[in-house]
């Protein structure tokens, strides 16, 4: 073989693996969507995807898979597994996708309710962004925010350190269940529990006023029922200002929790799930992902917004074992039931 | 079904006699109905998860809902938002019903349909309007409270107990003028006439007359108002638990809602608040069974008299306009005014430029909405026709057929009144997650909770109607040959109709407005136009929820425009 055939050959071998294999990726998942297509064309998918993030994103995956329609269930995590549960009480599976955050994923998974399986396209994840039942979808960063009305310019917030001061007095505003705030602090920021403890409680003398959901937070906080909400998610803010809201945020530093898609056992439509699962894992869902103001997990990646935080506490599988300790803690520290 | 003796034909038959086969299954669909998805829910209430789906029998739930360290604050909490309510909700009530009624407070009779127009303001919308217009920060009045006084904190807040009480009993006003206002209407006026004429003034004349003839009739509107207050959920959702102030409702939601989901408590609370509830309903039918004992209707024809108020009069005009303005009028305009924002921001110049038709454009190409919207008119006017057909033939039955044991099925078709929705919705997913049938997660099982849950409203509409027709005509139709079915299809049908409208726009009302049961049973495709707005509002598109409302009300207005074309009135069906 004269040195031009070795190039021509080895030229050819690498447009096969630049062609061809991604080709046989996409092969697969095109057969993938024939199946699917026999199961009825339908994806029962359980997910607190948002509405302004899920009108973007699904219809990606359906203009992607013709024929699939999506049914999105969607309500906060801890009621789309409750809703599993009772539904799986009841001997029925009726979700194909769940796509919550990773402690509700493993509540499920301590029902029962997955299906344990590795994702081909999940080998591009880090090992803290996948695991036997789970990929990451995509991540949260939980920052500080503020209303820049009530916000002079010269006392705008640099870290979190800054609300422990009394000038935040009945200012604040926070979600009550958002206990990955310490638990980032104590292991990420201090490496220590009674650090991070001292810093809550002080924040926490500044009287923090408390209300569920992190979107109604976002909304409470453009209209100006406080100055600053401490446990804000950074994705809900770009789109926010875009529309001209009187709000900023800090994105020096943050904690990180990861979104994670998995597949119902015994699911109603089993390959669609497949389909699902495996795209939004894939490049391709990343990016429709990122275009859809969410911030992907995937590596290679960038989210089209700001919402990554330049110091990052991530909350990882292990942490959230620890839980219910760092749960009575907070609480405790709020006077929160 | 074999029957051997049929009196009302004489025929001695073995075949299937409708006069004998409805009734039956008039009370099995009724059992079905009513009665199942109750047995479900206290045979959960004795249930506990000792593992994924492994069941032991226990009575750990009651101990959990009833002697755990919330027990006492839910029950404070349910009790006071409950009495505070009925209380506030009936005092507005009456002040409105006696100022329209019985004085000669200047144009009253504009007042009486705009005391009525909350009715179709749907809780959830009720609820979001007022915490745009009372948020302790950003709320217009208190801005505007704020501003004009130079105050240092905000006068109101809505998320608060007060708040609450105050949001929910502003939607319990139409019903409470409604009933006050059939109460001063069918008042005897001799005994304040013999009171005046006995040298007793206006003051007097009311506190010591017409107040307690009132009394028997006020105790079971407030008791009614109580019940409902108790049952209901819309302000506990989406002020309560934002404020974390947990009433019963909430507290079953929660157990539904939250991981682990604990049906045995949820099912313990929810057998205790069907207990209340059914003891507040029968001490309320008895109080007004009690209340003939009181009677001021008689044959006699009479107009109740009408004070006259002197210069007071316009102490009453300026509370009524100042009542329509504040309480009926502001919440229909907030909820307008957002819908054309962007985001919620306080009226100024600056809002004003930011002032699109976005939303609606929005909306436009927003498919939830689509099908929301298509799932709330199709149950809404489903719901209707099913309870109506169901409740004519029981009604026929009930108090035509003189068959022995008619009045079981009038006790069963009054059973559901005594169901709080969330409760209705929590048994019937235990019921249907189980089912053969797979109608769990579909609109069907709205359909079955919704016809189950108007039912008693349906029976109101057709009694009133069957019992005004004499059966001489529908004997006269089987003199001449016609069957049991022709006679009530050609004959008894035609004479109801107008009753059977009424009540049909009435179902097809409240099946729109819909809350506490959907809130448990619909998803995703089967989810209606109420849950969107709670679930939008949740993720905070607080904006767009106001889009949804303002044409929800235009739909609902609309209703009650062939309403009262039909009827030429306002009526009410407790």
């Amino acid at each position: 073989m004269s040195w031009t055939q070795r190039l021509n050959f080895a030229l050819a071998a690498m447009l096969a693996t630049t062609l061809i294999l991604p080709n046989l990726e996409a092969q697969s998942l095109d057969e993938l969507h024939k199946s699917a297509l026999k199961e009825g064309g339908t994806l029962n998918f359980y997910a607190t995807l948002a509405q302004i993030n899920a009108e973007k994103i699904l219809p990606v995956f359906e203009k992607r898979f013709p024929g699939i329609k999506v049914n999105h269930v969607d309500a906060t995590s801890d009621k789309l597994v409750a809703r599993a549960v009772t539904e799986a009480r009841g001997g029925k599976t009726l979700g194909d996708v769940l796509q919550v955050p990773l402690e509700n994923v493993s509540q499920a998974h301590d029902q029962k309710l997955l299906l344990e399986t590795t994702l081909p396209e999940s080998a591009e994840y880090p090992s803290g962004m996948k695991g036997t039942f789970w990929v990451a979808s995509d991540l949260q960063f939980i920052i500080a925010a503020w209303n820049t009305n009530l916000v002079k310019k010269e006392e705008e917030p640099k870290q979190f350190e800054d609300f422990a001061d009394p000038r935040w007095k009945n200012r604040l505003i926070a979600e009550p269940r958002d206990l990955k705030m310490l638990m980032g602090f104590a292991k990420y920021k201090f490496n220590s529990d009674e650090k991070a403890i001292a810093l809550w409680r002080r924040i926490a003398a500044n009287n923090v006023e408390f209300h569920s959901g992190h979107s109604q937070l976002a909304e409470l906080l453009v209209a100006g029922q406080a100055a600053v909400c401490l446990t804000c998610y950074s994705h809900h803010y770009p789109t926010r200002i875009k529309k001209g809201a009187p709000v900023n945020y800090m994105l020096s530093e943050g904690v990180a929790s990861i979104n994670a898609t998995a597949i119902f056992k015994n699911g109603p439509h089993p390959n669609t799930a497949m389909l699902y699962a495996r795209w939004v894992a894939s490049q391709d869902g990343q990016k429709a992902m990122a275009q859809g103001g969410r911030t992907p997990a995937h590596p290679k990646v960038e989210p089209v917004d700001k919402t990554r935080t330049e110091k990052i506490y991530p909350i990882s599988v292990a942490d959230i074992k620890e839980y219910p300790r760092y749960e009575k803690i907070w609480k405790e520290i709020f006077k929160l039931r | 079904m074999a029957t051997a003796a049929i009196p009302r034909t004489g025929k001695m038959t073995l075949s299937l006699d409708p006069a004998l086969l409805i009734p039956v299954v008039g009370a099995g669909i009724l059992v079905y109905l009513a009665v199942l998805p109750l047995l479900m829910l206290f045979v959960g209430s004795f249930q506990a998860e000792v593992a994924p789906r492994e069941f032991v029998y226990t009575l750990k739930n009651y101990h959990a809902a009833y002697a755990s360290e919330y027990t006492y604050s839910t029950f404070l909490n349910s009790l006071i938002f409950a009495s505070g309510s009925a209380g506030l909700g009936f005092i507005l009530g009456t002040m409105l019903a006696w100022l329209t009624e019985r004085t000669n407070t200047p144009l009253r009779g504009i007042f009486v349909p705009l005391a009525v127009v909350p009715l179709i303001l749907p809780g959830v919308l009720e609820s979001i309007a007022w915490i745009f217009l009372l948020s302790p920060k950003f709320g217009y009045l208190n801005v505007w409270l704020t501003n004009l006084f130079g105050l240092k904190s905000p006068p109101f807040n809505v998320f608060s107990l007060p708040g609450m009480i105050w949001v929910h009993s502003v939607g319990q006003v139409p019903l409470a003028f409604l009933l006050m206002v059939a109460a001063f209407k069918s008042m005897d006026p001799s005994l304040e006439e013999s009171a005046m004429m006995s040298g007793a003034n206006t003051w007097q004349t009311f506190r010591r007359v017409t107040l307690r003839l009132l009394m028997p009739t006020a105790g079971s509107v407030l008791l009614i108002l109580f019940v409902r207050t108790l049952e209901s959920f819309e302000t506990p959702a989406l002020i309560g638990i934002p404020a974390r102030i947990y009433v019963y409702t909430s507290e079953i939601y929660l157990a539904f809602n939250e991981y682990p989901p604990d049906y045995g408590r949820g099912g313990a609370l929810a057998v205790g608040l069907l207990l209340l509830s059914a003891v507040g309903v029968w001490l309320y039918t008895r109080a007004t069974k009690e209340g003939k004992k009181f009677q001021t209707v008689t044959g006699k024809a009479f107009r109740p008299r009408q004070f006259d108020l002197g210069g007071w009069r316009w102490v009453g005009f300026g509370f009524l306009t100042g009542y329509f303005i504040f309480v009926v009028l502001l919440p229909f305009l907030v909820l307008f005014w957002a819908s054309f924002l962007p985001f919620f921001a306080a009226p100024s110049w600056d809002a004003v430029q930011k002032l699109s038709l976005d939303n609606y454009r929005y909306l436009n190409g927003f498919r939830p909405f689509w099908d929301a919207l298509q799932n709330s008119i199709l149950l809404a006017t489903l719901t209707a026709t099913v309870a109506m057909v169901l409740t004519s033939l029981v009604a026929w039955i009930v108090y035509k057929s003189r068959l022995p044991g008619a009045w079981i099925l009038d006790f069963l078709a009054f059973v559901p009144i005594t169901i709080p929705g969330i409760v209705m919705g929590m048994a019937l997913i235990l019921l249907y997650v189980a089912f053969p049938i797979p109608i769990y997660g579909t609109i069907w099982v709205l359909l079955i909770a919704y016809v189950t849950r108007f039912i008693p409203y349906g029976m109101r509409a057709a009694s009133g109607s069957i019992l005004q027709i004499h059966s001489e005509l529908e004997e006269a139709a089987s003199a001449s040959g016609a069957s049991w079915w022709e006679t009530f299809k050609r004959v008894t049908l035609p004479l109801l109709r107008p009753g059977l409208v009424a009540g049909w726009i009435y179902i097809c009302i409240v099946s729109f407005r819909e809350f506490s049961t959907s809130v448990l049973l619909a998803t995703g495709e089967s989810r209606v136009l109420s849950i969107l707005l709670f679930t939008m509002f949740e993720q905070g598109q607080v904006t767009v929820v106001a889009a949804i409302g303002v044409l929800m009300i235009a739909t609902l207005l609309s209703i009650v425009a062939v309403f009262y074309k039909f009827t030429g009135k306002i009526g009410i069906q407790t």
